[in-house]
């Protein structure tokens, strides 16, 4: 665990120690510019898409549309605060009807 | 409103007001603050699920608690946490979550112009606090206000706010986090937090191709040992986005 936190210590400083180049490669900055896309989808489909017993699951599960809600929000208003109110609220909402 | 933190670099506001204007230290400090607080509303919800998910991996409460401090990111943590709880060895665990992190040196990256003159000591401590949510606000102020010699107090104003949340919501989480009824469906905070980041963020079509070759594979992969499918549905995605990128390119010139 401590190493792992002075990995992440260590690509958060990387570009502040005035060690690296001042421009990365552009290669490299490209193929970069999708980590976050890639990793945080990988978290976001599972999450959404398997049950409890992990399963996939489209139908029955209330997480499919009010992931489908969240997202618009996010598209349509970019604020964080609305998408995970939108988010939340439409999946209570969702297993309060019985979904 | 708060923006989405936005992985590339935003643009700066176009018209700041007067009650805007940088003044000194102090005030950008609590500018940095109060920018930050709104984006508690999801770090609040991930720091509980967090503290319950470290318990349920096998980490003791003082493990999951430290390791708020010690990586301090959410999307690393519950990482490091899924596959710790399968007995991944370390090496493997360690290399997954540096892959994740890799963000961090993009968000590095766009702000070491703006503080690449302060001392070190400086430096290091805004490393450290420098988060998905802290970025995304402070980059938003330093663009818009380049020249102000106090704006790394803005930064650290939103770290610290950011740290104190979410060390505070692990230890609840750690301790009364089974007392949160399951009907609340508060993991369902983690998912949502992230399609507020990613959702803008998909622009173009290597973009969308990243998102939903990432997916594909994360739940391709859901029967690999040791949770690796996170691993490989993030190279994956950025393989397939930084390809669909490239190729037309190469094409065009052969």
């Amino acid at each position: 665990m401590i190493a792992t936190g002075l990995l992440t210590f260590a690509m958060r400083f990387v570009m502040f120690s005035g060690l690296a180049p001042k421009k990365l490669p552009a290669m490299f900055e490209e193929a970069l510019a999708f980590v976050p896309i890639a990793v945080l989808s990988a978290i976001i489909v599972p999450a959404v898409l398997l049950d409890s017993t992990q399963s996939l699951s489209f139908v029955d599960n209330a997480r499919v549309p009010a992931a489908l809600i969240a997202i618009a929000t996010a598209l349509l208003t970019r604020s964080v605060v609305l998408t995970i109110t939108a988010g939340l609220a439409a999946l209570w909402f969702l297993l309060f009807l019985g979904y | 409103m708060p923006p989405s933190p936005i992985i590339d670099q935003p643009t700066a506001p176009q018209n700041s007001g007067p009650e805007d204007r940088p003044r000194g230290a102090g005030q950008e400090f609590w500018r940095g603050v109060l920018d930050e607080l709104p984006l508690q509303l999801g770090v609040a919800p991930f720091g509980l699920v967090f503290g319950v998910l470290g318990i349920a991996s096998g980490l003791s409460p003082l493990e999951t608690i430290l390791m708020s401090s010690i990586i301090f990111g959410g999307a690393s943590q519950v990482i490091f946490s899924q596959l710790w709880a399968t007995g991944a060895p370390a090496l493997f665990v360690g290399g997954s979550v540096s892959v994740i992190n890799l963000r961090h040196v993009l968000y590095s990256a766009s702000m070491a112009p703006h503080l690449s003159a302060l001392p070190l000591r400086w430096r290091f401590g805004l490393a450290y606090l420098l988060t998905d949510e802290a970025y995304a606000v402070s980059i938003k102020r330093f663009l818009a206000h380049p020249d102000n010699p106090f704006k790394h107090y803005h930064l650290l104003g939103a770290g610290m706010c950011l740290w104190i949340f979410w060390q505070i919501t692990t230890i609840v989480g750690v301790f009364a986090g089974t007392t949160i009824p399951p009907t609340l469906s508060l993991d369902f905070a983690i998912p949502l937090t992230f399609i507020a980041v990613v959702a803008p963020a998909i622009r173009t079509r290597p973009h969308i191709i990243a998102c939903g070759v990432a997916g594909l594979l994360a739940i391709v992969g859901q029967g690999l040992p040791w949770n690796s499918w996170i691993l490989l549905a993030a190279v994956g995605g950025i393989l397939a986005g930084w390809l669909t990128l490239r190729l037309p390119r190469s094409w065009g010139h052969s």
